[in-house]
């Protein structure tokens, strides 16, 4: 009842996503140009001061989690936040992070690093073939394919994770590796990227050059569709790596053995113990801080390859 | 795998639907492991491992002592979150799997909970009757169920009153012996800012301990239906007492014991007091620069009911999934009945109440410096765990989590101009509701 | 999978593709079977099934029976669930208008010519978006708890009380939650929607003497368009998965209830109550609400650009 029902919407919402991306593509012929009304002093400072107070809003809680994750425990609660204490217990805290329950915390660390590479990598390729075929063949089905998948876009994730763990565990798959990978690499998003990007670059003529020299349909694929996808294949493939790296329901509802936990759950499980047991709060500051760096430094990095998604289809 | 027709395709996935729908269909926990016959313990000289998740620190420890004795039994510990914070959901989702460990920490209060969805072995079946003496007979009558006995006592949590002796006494105040009493003190300590305890909405077992400390019985078995006397004249007159302490402010209600905020205000001497568990010890030590702060004296009373009330405890129940029940059991009563179990629990877990009716254990006879000095265990703990103590007439129910979650609803109502007695009155009919939805049968008390 | 040698000597030729796409769509599609579709049909079975547990304990016989609609009928005749709707309903309407708003406003900024140093500031804004949820509502909490807070302190000290867990405005808080993780993302898609304005369009604007302001009101806000509805959408939907940042606050906000998102409801229902069957009608409902609102959402726009 549902598949059917969610068929019939999602490929009507299909149909105004393309109307929406055809009408994008329309509109971005050529690139952003300085178009600027002339640069007084005076809007440049009144425009850089909202800036920067914007930019304090964000830092705020990274700079605060930096400053905790030196103190010690009772400094925590008996000190400003905002300022370092006396007692100057970073390393401490670092170690402890680090070998606390024979090194769990690095172990997390490669968990998501495990669910959140593998599970981008392979969900960018599938992604990137099934829009591919969707972009590059007419055929029978596929109107009702891409709709399907169209309506997998807005199917909450939360909603298919309880079903899911219901059907895992009668697999035996629940509690183990596989519960958090599988379900991390399909993209329907991704695959929606992929064919739109595809109908953009993919010119039938470069195919058809292909096929001339006798390369199979999946050689062609390999050769030349992957080459031309390769910028939407780089936003599809951040995309997913941090909605892997950033989920906590599905490794939550699935897990229950805690060498499997990603480093959120770990994290929390370790939040959660700080009301009876308070040494905890140096460990789950320090914690977090060590999460949030390689991940702040890859962010800063990577926000140029960043190109927002839709539009991959028109910026070329 | 050469080709792959759209009709294969098709074909394969409509065959996996297939199989889904009937596999999903079934839903978990509805068969039950005490109809089928008993598993033989072990053969002697086979090694066998049995697993146990509790949220215990530090629990592989108090194993280890049991392995080091047995070497063909060995236990294995794995650190869950505490009941409904996380690890209850954990177990319920291992059973539902098929799995989980062969034994788990369930609070007393949680058994029939987890007997609801045949999660919990029946010790019964193997014996288990004959340590029935070494326990306290009010943690005993917690864990048996209409013919059945469905976990082994692990720890509890018998109430008393800890407080700061210099925050009273700068209001001329001693610990108070009855409830009227209680809230002069509460008053007079409000007076110089400070709080003698707080409520927290959110989480109704405190309130359940007061109520059973009255002499409310909540819900019963008889004659094979369930019969609800939650809205029973002396809960009511619990509920209007706090009704009353909250409405004139003598009860924080911004957060509950042992919350972040409350450490943090009890580091800044905004806490007098609070009514709380034996285990409760342990945590006040987390409070900064607290040493030699705090006294323990024994609860304020009710006109009517008992002198003290359990808040917390909890079993190690054997789950359904296990593949040695005995020895699982076995290991249970060592650990919770045996000295260097018991000692090895408060040493490496500082665990709540010992639940052996003869032995508190050791490090709980002397004095102690956090505490000033005093033998507040002997002196305070001891007496309020005896028999004698407790409402023994107090048993939990296959919903008391979504039971307490029902009152909470209430209570927060209150911030919002509702009442505790509201609160408790409508909970009464959810309740039954409830029960009767999941095909249970109940009745409400006739008075 | 498949084997590609085995398909290059069958695949030559070009008009009829054959099976060429179907076999790469097949590990898609394999996937999404297994983990979109199957699950859903899952769902809808159990949340039609209905299990009763006669007697005290259920020991008087277990009985699995066709439902109809009585786990739909229980899952709304709980006060808990459907206020948890609609509670996120008045969270959507405030925290998406309010979060797309700040994502607009400094992405245009951004794009001004007066802006100085646009990358620093775009990586910063970017930044808390490779923060988990969780670990960002962890950050935050610590800056929400009275005592541990320097906001509170702060606050205190130019004699302004603060309560940030309150029953009134943890809501809020959760809320700046979101909106701290995801502006920067959504600030980020609108960025480049509007870099992909051509630069004739601005041009002509100029020519016509449009100020600032007037450019982005006539000009800039009409072309990026789709990149909001895009967004919104998602917001929309991300809305209805609230359940992390709630999760995790309620161990120190008591006024957060164990039903508080409908997520939170359904994962309470089936995993603390045990109640898979009614818990399944929850999902089923929450991704019809989704779906309702995300289509409607599309509908109005489309009808209203047309």
């Amino acid at each position: 009842m549902t598949t059917a029902a969610s068929t019939a919407t999602g490929a009507a919402a299909g149909a105004t996503s393309t109307g929406e991306v055809q009408k994008l593509r329309r509109t971005a012929s050529a690139g952003g140009a300085d178009h600027s009304a002339g640069r007084s002093p005076a809007s440049t400072i009144l425009v850089t001061g909202i800036l920067v107070l914007v930019a304090i809003y964000f830092l705020v809680p990274v700079y605060w989690v930096i400053v905790a994750a030196t103190k010690t425990t009772d400094d925590l609660f008996a000190t400003n936040g905002f300022w370092f204490a006396d007692t100057f217990a970073l390393f401490s805290n670092l170690q402890q992070v680090l070998t606390y329950d024979n090194g769990i915390f690095v172990r997390w660390f490669a968990n998501s690093l495990l669910y959140a590479g593998v599970g981008a990598v392979l969900a960018t390729y599938f992604a990137a073939a099934g829009g591919y075929a969707l972009s590059a063949y007419r055929f029978r089905g596929s109107n009702l394919v891409f709709g399907t998948i169209l309506g997998g876009v807005l199917v909450p994730g939360t909603a298919t994770a309880l079903p899911l763990f219901l059907l895992f565990s009668q697999l035996g798959l629940a509690n183990t590796y596989w519960a958090v990978l599988i379900p991390s690499l399909v993209s329907p998003y991704g695959l929606f990227l992929c064919r739109i990007y595809a109908d953009a670059s993919v010119s039938p003529s470069l195919l058809e050059a292909a096929r001339l020299d006798g390369a199979s349909e999946l050689r062609i694929f390999h050769s030349v569709g992957l080459r031309v996808l390769t910028p939407a294949l780089v936003t599809v493939f951040l995309f997913q790596l941090v909605g892997i790296w950033n989920n906590y329901f599905l490794p939550l509802v699935m897990l229950s053995d805690q060498r499997l936990y990603p480093i959120t759950l770990g994290l929390v499980n370790w939040r959660s113990q700080t009301d009876r047991l308070p040494e905890f709060y140096q460990l789950t500051t320090a914690g977090v801080l060590l999460s949030v760096i390689p991940l702040a430094i890859a962010m800063i990095v990577l926000q140029r390859f960043w190109r927002g998604g839709l539009t991959e289809g028109s910026v070329k | 795998m050469t080709t792959m027709t759209r009709r294969n395709l098709l074909r394969l996935g409509a065959l996996a639907g297939a199989g889904a729908v009937t596999a999903g269909c079934a839903t978990p926990g509805t068969t039950s492991v005490n109809a089928e016959p008993t598993v033989p313990a072990a053969p002697a000289g086979e090694t066998i491992t049995l697993t146990y998740w509790a949220w215990l620190k530090d629990l592989q420890k108090v194993c280890d002592v049991w392995n080091a004795q047995n070497p063909h039994i060995q236990v294995q510990a794995s650190w869950i979150q505490g009941g409904n914070a996380g690890g209850y959901q954990k177990l319920y989702s291992a059973l539902a799997a098929g799995g989980g460990p062969d034994l788990g920490q369930v609070e007393l209060r949680s058994l029939p909970e987890f007997m609801l969805v045949n999660g919990l072995v029946d010790l019964r079946r193997y014996g288990v009757d004959d340590y029935a003496d070494r326990y306290n007979e009010a943690l005993w009558q917690q864990v048996s169920y209409v013919d059945g006995v469905y976990g082994i006592p692990q720890d509890s949590g018998p109430m008393a009153l800890y407080y700061r002796p210099d925050l009273l006494d700068a209001v001329g105040a001693a610990p108070p012996q009855t409830w009227a009493q209680w809230a002069d003190v509460a008053r007079a300590v409000r007076d110089t800012g400070a709080h003698l305890d707080c409520f927290n909405y959110a989480d109704a077992s405190w309130f359940a301990a007061m109520a059973q400390q009255a002499g409310a019985r909540w819900l019963r078995v008889e004659d094979d239906s369930w019969v609800i006397a939650l809205a029973d004249e002396t809960t009511l007159e619990v509920a209007r007492f706090f009704d009353a302490a909250i409405d004139e402010g003598l009860l924080t209600t911004a957060y509950g014991q042992f919350s972040t905020p409350w450490f943090a205000a009890a580091a800044n001497n905004d806490i007098a007091g609070l009514i709380s568990a034996s285990w409760g010890d342990a945590l006040l030590q987390g409070v900064s620069g607290a040493s030699g702060l705090w006294r323990v004296a024994p609860m304020p009373r009710w006109e009517t009911g008992y002198a003290s009330s359990f808040l917390g405890g909890s079993s190690a129940a054997v789950m359904a999934n296990s593949r040695h029940p005995k020895e699982a059991m076995e290991f249970a009563v060592w650990m919770t009945t045996r000295p260097e179990g018991i000692n090895a629990m408060i040493e490496h877990c500082g665990i709540g109440w010992s639940p052996a009716s003869d032995y508190i254990g050791s490090a709980r006879e002397g004095g102690s410096e956090f505490f000033g000095g005093q033998p507040y265990n002997t002196e305070v703990f001891e007496p309020a765990a005896a028999p004698a103590a407790q409402n023994l007439e107090w048993s939990w129910w296959p919903i008391t989590q979504q039971s307490f979650n029902i009152l909470a609803d209430g209570f927060r109502a209150k911030a919002a101009g509702g009442t505790l007695v509201d609160a408790v009155v409508a909970a009464q009919g959810t309740i039954v509701r409830t029960f009767r939805n999941k095909g249970l049968t109940i009745r409400e008390e006739t008075a | 999978m498949s084997d590609p040698t085995t398909v290059r000597r069958r695949k030559r030729s070009v008009s009829s593709p054959g099976a060429a796409p179907w076999l790469l769509l097949a590990p898609f599609l394999a996937v999404f079977a297994f983990t979109f579709v199957l699950p859903i049909i899952v769902a809808v079975g159990n949340s039609f099934t209905r299990v009763t547990r006669l007697g005290v304990f259920g020991e008087e016989g277990v009985i699995t029976e066709f439902a109809w609609f009585a786990n739909y009928a229980q899952a709304l005749e709980n006060g808990n669930f459907i206020a948890s709707i609609g509670r996120m309903l008045l969270f959507g309407v405030v925290q998406v208008t309010v979060m797309i708003t700040l994502s607009t406003v400094l992405a245009l900024l951004l794009e001004s010519a007066s802006a100085r140093w646009p990358g620093v500031f775009r990586a910063i804004y970017f930044l808390p978006y490779g923060i988990p949820g969780v670990v960002a509502t962890i950050l935050w909490s610590f800056l929400y708890v009275p005592g541990l807070s320097p906001i509170i302190d702060v606050a205190a000290w130019v004699g302004w009380d603060v309560d940030f867990l309150g029953a009134g405005s943890v809501l809020w808080s959760i809320a700046n939650i979101v909106t701290w993780t995801y502006a920067g993302y959504n600030m980020l898609i609108i960025v480049a929607q509007l870099k992909a304005i051509p630069g004739e369009v601005y041009e002509a604007a100029r020519v016509d003497g449009a100020g600032p302001l007037r450019m982005a009101f006539a000009i800039q806000l009409p072309l990026i368009r789709p990149a909001l509805v895009l967004t919104v959408v998602f917001s929309i939907i991300g809305t209805l998965q609230l359940f992390a940042e709630p999760q995790v606050l309620a161990t120190v906000a008591p006024s957060i209830d164990s039903e508080y998102t409908p997520n939170l409801s359904a994962y309470t229902t089936a995993f603390a109550y045990n109640d898979y069957n009614v818990a399944a009608a929850q999902a089923v409902l929450i991704a019809l609400v989704a779906f309702a609102l995300s289509f409607t959402f599309l509908r109005l726009t489309n009808r209203s650009s047309s």
